[in-house]
């Protein structure tokens, strides 16, 4: 695997864990007698997605390794839904595609 | 955006793109600093010992508070799109500070994510409280 590649993967993969440390963070506000442990389990696991995110830098330019992140939207809005019960409407899809769209534009021409 | 959003939720969000705008770029800053080494020991002691990495670490303090109380006010899928907005800031920073060139292309892929932020914007702001919201308790 090129180190370009390793890199991609890198943030890609922390792309998905901060789906997961942002539904723990979202879950603080909503489980207010829990709030502080969903705080520590969220904090828990985005430090695991700058260790990932760090080593990404290592290999890519942030111009290239930022717009990759756009991918998070994707997991948020389908944790939101499917773990937290959020009512994702087609509009809210809608905007995700756009923005993923757009984001995808950004970085092929970066 | 749609009626009924709370000012401090507008303003939790307009930080919360400043902070991750300032974030991305020393953080950049920091990595691009490290020695060339491929032994983590190595790179932590050169993270321990480069200031810029307190900097980073405030940064992503700021971050972690100013997002929970985004997030007491918002649903999780409506608030993170929002934050797509600092592609456009970096984008525009590195022109201005950096003095880097933006493609046409760059520039149609910003108008297409504002469209997008703005499509989730007209969306409910918290469908886990929607019941309060539509008998009009906010």
């Amino acid at each position: 695997m090129s180190p370009t590649a390793f890199g991609v993967l890198l943030v890609v993969v922390s792309t998905m864990v901060e789906g997961f440390g942002q539904t723990f963070l979202k879950k603080s506000a909503l489980d207010i007698a829990r709030r502080h442990r969903w705080i520590l389990l969220g904090v828990a696991v985005l430090i695991v997605e700058v260790v990932l995110y760090s080593g990404a830098l290592r290999f890519l330019a942030v111009s290239t390794a930022f717009p990759i992140t756009s991918l998070s939207f994707v997991m948020v809005t389908l944790l939101s839904w499917w773990l937290l019960g959020e009512r994702v409407t087609p509009l809210r899809w809608i905007g995700v595609g756009l923005i993923l769209v757009g984001t995808s534009l950004i970085v092929a021409h970066a | 955006m749609a009626r009924g959003v709370p000012v401090r939720l507008v303003i939790g969000l307009a930080v919360a793109i400043a902070l991750d705008t300032g974030l991305q770029l020393v953080w950049k800053t920091g990595i691009a600093d490290l020695p060339d080494t491929s032994s983590a020991w190595e790179t932590a002691i050169a993270i321990a010992s480069n200031p810029i990495f307190i900097v980073v670490v405030a940064f992503m303090a700021a971050q972690l508070v100013n997002w929970l109380k985004v997030l007491d006010h918002a649903d999780l899928s409506y608030a993170k799109p929002f934050t797509s907005l600092s592609y456009i800031t970096v984008c525009v920073l590195s022109v201005a500070v950096l003095g880097e060139r933006i493609a046409p292309m760059q520039i149609l892929g910003i108008v297409i994510v504002v469209a997008g932020v703005w499509c989730v914007s007209q969306t409910q702001r918290a469908t886990l409280r929607a019941e309060r919201i539509e008998a009009g308790a906010e």
